[in-house]
């Protein structure tokens, strides 16, 4: 099913690039007058928090839960037409509920609220690898992960490393990378898998998705906002990365105020958003961008962040 | 590659500039929902969740304790922190039958709080969902200290039976058993399996022998809960100056 799934993906980009050349002028003056708007909703280390905080008097009582989220993001889908809802890992631990069901009701939520993609934490190693691929029978959206090499182990061929979206007259690629496993996953657990650079990977799958055809790459990274030291992080990664436009992060558990704004290698803005953990809050990042810039070589991109007040 | 550059040569020059100089311009607007009470749930949601939870109330509801003032989370030493470090001492004593000097949780293992009121075995599972295990590795003073420098740049560890200072991110002025660390002593410690593993940059404890009886670290916290509640006792702890910032 995942190969039928990538050869569909290889095969609508081709089609893409064929229409492309074909009417490149036409085409090109429609990209200018076509102005595009698409919603980016996403969460992050929600960790089996499928119920709200309980009211006992904690400073997150009664924030949280997978019914409340889902009825928000129906009342967004409603209100905007192209919508992406999208996971940035560390789906599991934290409530009994994966102690108990090893991430079975996390992933069915997930599928029910209709997420598009999601990334691999930490965390979803740890009921080992072969439980998040048994779990992953319940995903209706695909695990993106480009930097894990998990051949020989039971999630051989059963993540992909980006998909491509069609919202309007956007086409997003949407690509995943994991942080270093060795030092923080029991090895027991993540077994073979072979944790590559997150930084080379990223943007060769970047630049894959941009020579497909994608106006829009968006990162789901697992390696945290940023490091005292010099462990690689998203603001790192940000600064690292050519193609990248938006990176969802995760892992530190940080409440962004706003999203963070980063020059990448071409001098363009690369924003990074995360939304702290337990599905406390939903971030939603409406895109209006008022023309595709048709040119081949790099051009600059400024993104100006208006702030609506947090509900 | 600007495609208006072929229409006037002269021109060309002036519009591969314009072409260049014209950006893609993207507003974001953002919003983050708090997801609160004030949002209404959908209903199919918790229709779902109603089998997962009914059998889960059952195992998890059990009530072990009750906490005076509740416990949280916080570095460099925190009463929650000091309620966990002093049940794997204990227990491990209890399971291994030998005296342990210290005993230690790291920081990002302490998963969750314990509320004032009745503590249940699930609110144990939300404080410690890893199926660690308690441990007891017999280390040298100069790997203990390198160990405890780890947890001195990370802010601080809890950690029962020893008292530190943190002092320009190192560990400095501990005592053991009320007496000055000993680079050449050997140090009975209880520490969870991943730390001993190497977790959490813990290198150091890597390959030294491991004594391991099975032990979760979360059934050593239910069961110092219980001993707790059996003596009369609340789930509670105070504030020692375990471990203090020297620098402040």
């Amino acid at each position: 099913m995942q190969t039928n799934r990538r050869k569909f993906i290889e095969q609508t980009a081709a089609a893409g690039l064929g229409l492309a050349t074909a009417s490149l002028m036409p085409q090109k003056v429609a990209a200018f007058k076509k102005a595009s708007q698409f919603t980016i909703l996403h969460t992050n280390d929600v960790h089996s928090r499928l119920d709200p905080f309980p009211m006992d008097g904690s400073r997150n009582q009664g924030l949280g839960g997978v019914a409340a989220r889902a009825s928000l993001i129906t009342g967004i889908r409603k209100e905007k037409e192209h919508v992406l809802l999208l996971d940035a890992g560390d789906i599991f631990q934290g409530t009994p509920y994966f102690n108990m069901y090893k991430g079975e009701p996390e992933i069915k939520a997930m599928s029910m609220m209709g997420y598009d993609a999601a990334t691999m934490g930490n965390h979803d190693f740890d009921a080992g690898i072969e439980n998040f691929a048994n779990q992953l029978l319940h995903a209706s959206f695909p695990i993106v992960i480009c930097n894990y090499d998990f051949n020989g182990t039971a999630l051989e061929q059963k993540t992909i490393p980006y998909q491509i979206f069609k919202k309007g007259n956007t086409k997003i690629g949407v690509f995943g990378i994991g942080i270093e496993l060795q030092g923080l996953v029991p090895e027991n657990l993540y077994e073979k898998t072979v944790y590559q650079d997150p930084i080379i990977m990223a943007n060769r799958t970047a630049e894959i998705l941009k020579k497909e055809g994608c106006n829009m790459i968006i990162c789901l990274s697992h390696l945290g906002d940023k490091y005292e030291d010099s462990k690689v992080s998203d603001e790192i990664l940000s600064k690292e990365s050519y193609d990248i436009d938006l990176i969802i992060g995760g892992h530190t558990h940080r409440f962004f105020e706003t999203p963070r704004k980063y020059q990448n290698k071409r001098q363009n803005e690369v924003l990074v958003n995360q939304v702290g953990w337990a599905g406390i809050q939903l971030g939603q990042l409406d895109y209006n961008i008022s023309s595709y810039n048709t040119s081949k070589t790099p051009s600059s991109k400024s993104i100006f962040i208006v702030n609506k007040t947090t509900k | 590659m600007c495609f208006r550059k072929n229409i006037v040569i002269p021109l060309s020059l002036i519009l591969i500039l314009s072409c260049k100089q014209l950006p893609q311009k993207s507003v974001v607007q953002y919003q983050g929902f708090q997801i609160s009470k004030q949002v209404p749930v959908d209903s199919a949601f918790i229709r779902f969740l109603v089998p997962y939870g009914n059998q889960l109330k059952s195992s998890m509801g059990k009530v072990i304790g009750r906490s005076e003032n509740g416990l949280y989370k916080k570095q460099p030493e925190s009463e929650i922190g000091n309620f966990m470090a002093d049940a794997v001492k204990d227990m491990s004593e209890k399971k291994y039958g030998k005296k342990v000097d210290a005993a230690f949780v790291n920081y990002g293992g302490v998963r969750s709080y314990i509320a004032k009121g009745d503590v249940t075995v699930g609110q144990i599972f939300e404080l410690m969902p890893f199926d660690n295990l308690v441990i007891i590795q017999e280390i040298r003073g100069a790997v203990l200290q390198q160990f405890l420098d780890v947890t001195a740049l990370d802010g601080g560890w809890p950690l029962s039976g020893l008292t530190m200072e943190i002092k320009n991110k190192k560990a400095s002025h501990i005592l053991i058993g009320g007496k000055p660390i000993d680079r050449d002593v050997v140090y009975s410690i209880a520490n969870s399996d991943y730390v001993a593993n190497g977790g959490s940059n813990c290198s150091m404890l890597k390959g030294i022998k491991q004594e391991n009886k099975g032990y979760l670290l979360r059934d050593a916290l239910i069961d110092y809960a219980i001993s707790r509640t059996e003596k009369g006792k609340s789930i509670d702890s105070n504030l020692e100056n375990r471990v203090v910032n020297a620098n402040e």
